[in-house]
């Protein structure tokens, strides 16, 4: 497939998510690009399939993980001015978020699987305001090699 | 890929495994590799036809940030 058109197909999914916080369907996307709604569907296959940190829900063509945003409800809440814009990947997707907001305060809000207290973090075009409490840590059991195996465990 | 309130929290989580001690990072560290471009870039228009050399740079970056331990390398 022709690699701009995988380009222009990646970043109006992204943009449609940082605007709205909703993904295309493939008709959206076949719609965007004046396509058949089957080319749309094998369009963003492979799309998925081209080692992104992004997925599909099973067996289906619907999107369930778009980096650094996912579909279903995390422990990762994303604000961006104050305002809800769903949820972060896992909590190290959480922290790029701030880069898809320029200018603008992205906050994450968690909690700590451990002990169940809050935990906060701010930040703006990449830097750290402000995270609560100090010392906040961060912890994946799966060697980074291996997280396009399994990307929703990981 | 969890965030816990301290070490000492993620290492009672149940799901801390001591065989994997080095994927635990305090925030600088995550900060500095997700700061990578392989995340800063997203949105610039090319980060399909860019991503093995954006990929490539981001694992320079673990390698540089958690000293190229080898737990990261591990398959």
């Amino acid at each position: 497939m022709d690699p701009a058109l995988l380009d222009r197909a990646y970043d109006f999914i992204l943009r449609r998510m940082v605007e709205g916080g909703e993904p295309p369907h493939f008709s959206d996307l076949a719609r965007a690009f004046s396509i058949a709604p089957e080319d749309g569907k094998a369009l963003l296959r492979e799309l998925m399939d081209t080692g992104i940190p992004c997925w599909l829900y099973p067996d289906t063509d619907y999107i369930a993980s778009f980096a650094p945003f996912n579909l279903q409800p995390t422990h990762y809440r994303i604000a961006v001015d104050g305002q809800r814009r769903g949820f972060g990947q896992c909590g190290f997707e959480a922290l790029a978020v701030t880069w898809l907001y320029p200018g603008r305060t992205v906050a994450v809000d968690s909690v700590c699987l451990d002990c169940g207290e809050p935990i906060r973090l701010e930040m703006r075009d990449g830097k750290l305001l402000g995270s609560a409490p100090a010392g906040l840590h961060g912890y994946v059991d799966v060697p980074f090699g291996e997280w396009p195996k399994n990307r929703a465990y990981s | 890929m969890n965030l816990f309130r301290s070490e000492e929290h993620a290492r009672r989580w149940s799901g801390y495994r001591a065989e994997a001690a080095a994927g635990l990072l305090p925030l600088a560290q995550l900060h500095a590799i997700f700061s990578a471009d392989f995340f800063r870039q997203r949105l610039s228009g090319r980060y399909l036809s860019d991503f093995k050399t954006l990929r490539a740079d981001l694992v320079a970056t673990v390698a540089r940030v958690t000293g190229n331990d080898p737990f990261w390398w591990r398959a």
